[in-house]
């Protein structure tokens, strides 16, 4: 899989929101604030707060998370200043619960809602991310959230300069948070 | 109490939802809702509709919620009606980026119910 057509989503919206006004905002470098930037426990924060929003509770799992019998991912591109993605993945059932909590519906299939809510979950949890590192947030565009059903595929980045991958449980399910970030300035 | 028509503009029909449901959750009772999932659709219902409130995303296809604000203003549709803007995006730029295209409220994704009472019902007694 591949990022580009969501990152040049990102950078498309990086610029077209006030280009004159980033310039001016936009420090010399994030490369100097690497170390803050890949900070795990922003992750973790961003997952709390976007979480208990919904009124769900999560924690830190050891995972593995389970994918069976589908998962569901949603990937926000990250551009400007840092490029990647942020990725959430689960499977079918975590989907459609978190889709309920959302809701407040019952679901049971991965119809068209509970992709706009997984989406809409990739889309705060990107925002929320780059919010928490001083300089990323003006200065780092998201792309319009895609989501990605289906088995047995796997993402693959060639040469990321970071990657946290966390894993999460709630109730009786569990899901996994990526940042990947493979170009910053 | 009169009801109070509100307009919410999002390209996720779920997140339409929980901005709604806060709205309830904040007291703001009875509500009536008008939904549109881009600008396009927003400056729509605003041609047919009334509307006390607005509140709206900024990163959307088609017509994005920052120049939904500008064309609220060129067409001069909905004069007086407090625009709040609920994204994602929360940088000092964007929410000046926001105010200068007619926005009076910002509420930053993932937000709490408390957050919404807080912003929106200030400024629907500021604008009575």
């Amino acid at each position: 899989m591949l990022f580009n057509g969501v990152r040049n989503s990102a950078i498309a919206t990086s610029r077209g929101s006030g280009e004159k006004e980033m310039e001016r905002a936009m420090p010399v470098s994030m490369r100097e604030s690497l170390e803050l930037v890949s900070d795990p426990k922003n992750l973790d924060e961003t997952v709390d707060e976007v979480f208990k929003m919904l009124g769900i509770e999560c924690q830190r799992d050891s995972g593995p998370v389970n994918m069976d019998p589908e998962s569901v991912t949603a990937v926000v591109g990250f551009g400007g200043l840092l490029s990647g993605a942020c990725l959430f993945k689960s499977n079918s059932a975590a989907a459609m619960k978190i889709a309920a909590y959302m809701t407040g519906m019952e679901f049971e299939e991965v119809d068209d809602t509970v992709k706009d809510g997984i989406g809409e979950i990739g889309n705060m949890l990107a925002g929320a991310w780059k919010g928490k590192v001083p300089g990323l947030a003006a200065n780092c565009g998201l792309s319009i959230p895609a989501v990605i059903t289906g088995r047995d595929y796997n993402l693959h980045v060639q040469a990321p300069e970071f990657k946290l991958v966390h894993a999460y449980k709630f109730d009786d399910c569990n899901f996994e948070v990526t940042i990947i970030c493979d170009g910053i300035q | 109490m009169a009801e109070i028509r509100t307009l919410i503009v999002d390209d996720s029909s779920v997140m339409r939802k929980i901005v709604e449901r806060s709205l309830r959750q904040a007291g703001l009772d009875p509500l009536v809702v008008y939904e549109a999932n881009s600008g396009i659709e927003g400056l729509e219902v605003l041609k047919s509709k009334q509307v006390d409130l607005i509140l709206s995303d900024i990163n959307m296809p088609s017509m994005d919620g920052l120049e939904f604000l500008r064309q609220l203003k060129a067409q001069n549709l909905a004069p007086g009606v407090p625009v709040v803007m609920i994204t994602t995006e929360s940088s000092e730029e964007h929410v000046k980026q926001a105010i200068l295209a007619g926005a009076q409220g910002y509420i930053r994704k993932p937000f709490t119910a408390e957050q919404v009472k807080e912003r929106v019902l200030s400024l629907l007694k500021a604008a009575v």
